[in-house]
């Protein structure tokens, strides 16, 4: 930088300080322009595209389209269809949220505390992120065969009915949500583990002394909000991919039965894949941005405020 | 595995084709021509390959390259859509009865398809008459004009286990051939065995209405009223059938399962009575073995007078916009729906052969002799109607819809008179939408 500027200086007419502020301004652009020139055509372009489609009627493979104002967004708003994916996406959110923090958090202490065993519980809980999901969701479908399943045998070994977990509608969101949390927890048990080693030791040792040695008066005086922004980096995450759901249900269960697991995301798939409403997608579409970005501020706010730096 | 003898005799069946057909007679085919071929189902495989290679045989100025299938008839329908737009589509595609109304109409737009209905009155009258009947040329008919030729046509039967019939005290070789008696007999099977379900009829998990239209039509129904622009199942046929799908699961335990598990079930010898495509007979028949007696039977008939049954299957449509391409290709349809390549489709799924010659002493007849349960099919071919489709392009999601009214049904959530108002109404909105 200096030497360009050494470069410059003697040939400008103009003051030294303001010709440097131009430069400086100018550089800073130019290094910034690749980033934001990829951060345009790959996300904000794109998003323009789907905005401009949701106020169209267009279909796949028509010739051409008119444009129909807010009528796509009309029809969201009272498709019977849409509000039950909607209400389908947030039980299932309602219940991989929780389950996947708090299962998660409970196995990192677990963990945390062994010694020798340590990793080899990290790898067992961290093998199904690793794996794709289409094969595991297959494997799934074979464990929860409605008869010649393994988990039905051994209910029928214990005495219990048969139950078809993927083809009962009131267990298909439940059972998806499941092998959701089974496919998270690994993830954020890391995490949580990372938390769990920043916490310095002679904290506990401060509590100690004041007469706190119950391991839940440790956990509630020291780890859990020492472990406060890792809990809300945890939350929100598992909160944008529970909110993602799609592979289980487009693989398992086809929206299937009748309706019961239809989400948010299966649903704009049909919409747009299978019916061609692609404008009618692309207005879906900005409804589940919108409510991704709405839930993630809301949650980083409210959170942000109580989380103990 | 085609015997020698076999290709023999399709040689010279083929040679007299092309003496007949004048357009084999032109030096047209000068410079090789390679098609692209798109067609659905991976395991179709089986017989596309065997064909194109028969075919590039014949006619070694074409050559044959498959693309990769599509996993159904629906995903094959989207790329097609989308290579639309790109201008990327194959030469030849294999369009479901169901879509294919769909499809030609968004092509025929974008004057991307060529009519077969030219290319057929070229050729010889008296050789079209010995392959086509008028029945099959329709199946590939949109508005009125011939765009695709029939390749695979299949009408639903019913498969079952000859012992659990037998023991339910039903005679296999006189199933019965209404749907009360059917369903009397599945509550029997159901009856004799404490871990055996009756029936199974998969309509609601089914991917297109098939198994639906297949009930309404039997039952002298049809899918769409007089005017062509609403349902015109809301009669007692629609009830009737929604009645049946509710005794299915009432009376003979029908496990409410995906179409995959129950069709392992029925492999497994679980299920005594079983309604399903014809298309799988050889996979499903392969997969039994010796485990138990399989056995097919006509499917059931309540209205004798009226009943029909809907064609499933596809037809080949041509989209090479190249003309030296779309002559190839138009040799390429004659050869698949011609009798030797109909021959493998058959002996390979169990589909009804689309030429009329294919059931011939020199072709299907000494197959069909020794393995009656192939037969089946063609015992009712002239209940078999052309698919009609809804107006409106949303027969994707019109399915949709009413698979979950008839899946509640079936659960006994709905009753039948309500979940077949809510049919009409939702099927006819969906069909005024757009």
């Amino acid at each position: 930088m200096n030497a360009i500027i050494a470069e410059i200086t003697p040939l400008a007419a103009a003051p030294p300080a303001s010709r440097q502020r131009w430069i400086e301004r100018f550089a800073g652009l130019g290094f910034a322009a690749p980033a934001f020139i990829l951060l345009v055509l790959t996300n904000l372009a794109p998003l323009a595209a789907l905005a401009f489609l949701s106020f169209t009627n267009y279909e796949l493979g028509a010739l051409d389209f008119s444009f129909v104002g807010l009528k796509n967004f009309g029809t969201a708003l009272q498709d019977p269809v849409i509000r039950r994916s909607i209400t389908n996406t947030l039980l299932y959110v309602a219940i991989v949220v929780p389950g996947g923090v708090l299962i998660s958090l409970l196995v990192a202490i677990l963990i945390h505390q062994r010694k020798r065993t340590r990793s080899l519980y990290e790898v067992i809980y961290f093998l199904p992120v690793t794996s794709t999901l289409i094969a595991m969701a297959t494997m799934w479908q074979f464990l929860l065969h409605p008869t010649l399943g393994l988990i039905n045998q051994v209910l029928k070994g214990l005495g219990f009915a048969e139950t078809a977990f993927l083809s009962e509608p009131r267990l298909v969101i439940p059972t998806l949500a499941a092998i959701g949390i089974w496919q998270l927890v690994g993830f954020n048990m890391v995490l949580f583990l990372a938390g769990l080693s920043a916490i310095p030791r002679d904290l506990y040792e401060a509590v100690d002394i004041d007469g706190a040695s119950h391991p839940i008066d440790r956990f509630l005086k020291v780890t859990w909000p020492m472990l406060g922004p890792t809990t809300m980096f945890v939350t929100v995450t598992t909160f944008i991919t529970a909110f993602k759901i799609f592979d289980t249900v487009a693989v398992m269960t086809r929206g299937g039965p009748g309706g019961a697991s239809e989400v948010l995301l299966y649903a704009i798939y049909l919409e747009g894949f299978q019916y061609f409403h692609m404008s009618y997608a692309a207005t879906l579409t900005l409804v589940f941005l919108a409510f991704t970005l709405v839930f993630s501020v809301l949650q980083t706010f409210v959170l942000d405020r109580r989380v103990h730096y | 595995m085609l015997h020698r003898r076999d290709l023999l005799k399709s040689a010279a069946a083929i040679g007299t084709t092309a003496l007949s057909s004048p357009f084999l007679t032109r030096p047209a085919q000068a410079q090789d021509v390679t098609l692209d071929v798109l067609y659905a189902f991976p395991a179709f495989a089986k017989f596309h390959e065997p064909i194109a290679q028969e075919f590039m045989k014949q006619q070694s100025a074409i050559k044959i390259q498959f693309r990769a299938p599509a996993a159904s008839y629906d995903e094959g329908h989207q790329t097609m859509l989308r290579q639309a737009v790109t201008n990327q589509l194959p030469d030849v595609y294999y369009s479901g009865y169901h879509l294919l109304a769909e499809l030609v109409r968004t092509l025929v737009k974008r004057n991307q398809i060529t009519e077969v209905a030219p290319l057929l009155q070229k050729e010889d009258a008296a050789w079209r008459r010995a392959n086509y009947s008028d029945g099959i040329l329709a199946l590939g008919a949109v508005d009125g004009k011939i765009y695709g030729l029939a390749f695979n046509a299949s009408l639903p039967i019913i498969y079952f286990n000859a012992q659990l019939v037998k023991d339910a005290g039903g005679d296999p070789d006189k199933m019965p051939n209404n749907w009360a008696d059917m369903i009397a007999l599945a509550v029997n099977i159901k009856a004799k065995g404490a871990d055996v379900a009756g029936i199974a009829y998969n309509i609601h998990d089914w991917p297109d209405d098939w198994l639906f239209r297949s009930l309404i039509l039997q039952g002298g129904g049809q899918m769409l009223d007089a005017s062509e622009t609403a349902a015109g199942f809301g009669t007692d046929a629609g009830r009737n059938a929604l009645a049946h799908c509710r005794k299915f699961v009432a009376d003979a335990k029908m496990p409410l399962i995906d179409w995959d598990s129950s069709r392992q079930q029925f492999i497994a010898g679980k299920i005594g009575i079983f309604a399903d495509t014809p298309a799988r007979l050889r996979q499903v028949t392969d997969l039994i073995g010796d485990k138990f007696t399989l056995r097919t039977c006509t499917f059931p008939i309540d209205d004798k007078q009226k009943g029909g049954l809907p064609t499933g299957g596809n037809a080949a449509i041509i989209t090479a916009k190249d003309p030296a391409k779309q002559r190839a290709a138009w040799e390429f349809l004659k050869f698949v729906s011609g009798p030797e390549a109909q021959k493998i489709v058959v002996e390979t799924t169990g589909y009804m052969p689309t030429n009329l010659r294919a059931s011939g002493p020199e072709f299907l007849a000494p197959f069909y002799d020794k393995n009656p349960n192939f037969r089946t099919v063609s015992q009712q071919i002239e209940r078999a109607k052309p698919w009609q489709g809804y107006p409106g392009g949303q027969s994707v999601k019109i399915w949709r819809t009413q698979r979950e009214i008839i899946h509640a049904v079936m659960r006994g959530e709905t009753p039948v008179e309500a979940g077949l108002d809510r049919m009409v109404k939702e099927s006819n909105a969906l069909m005024k939408s757009s």
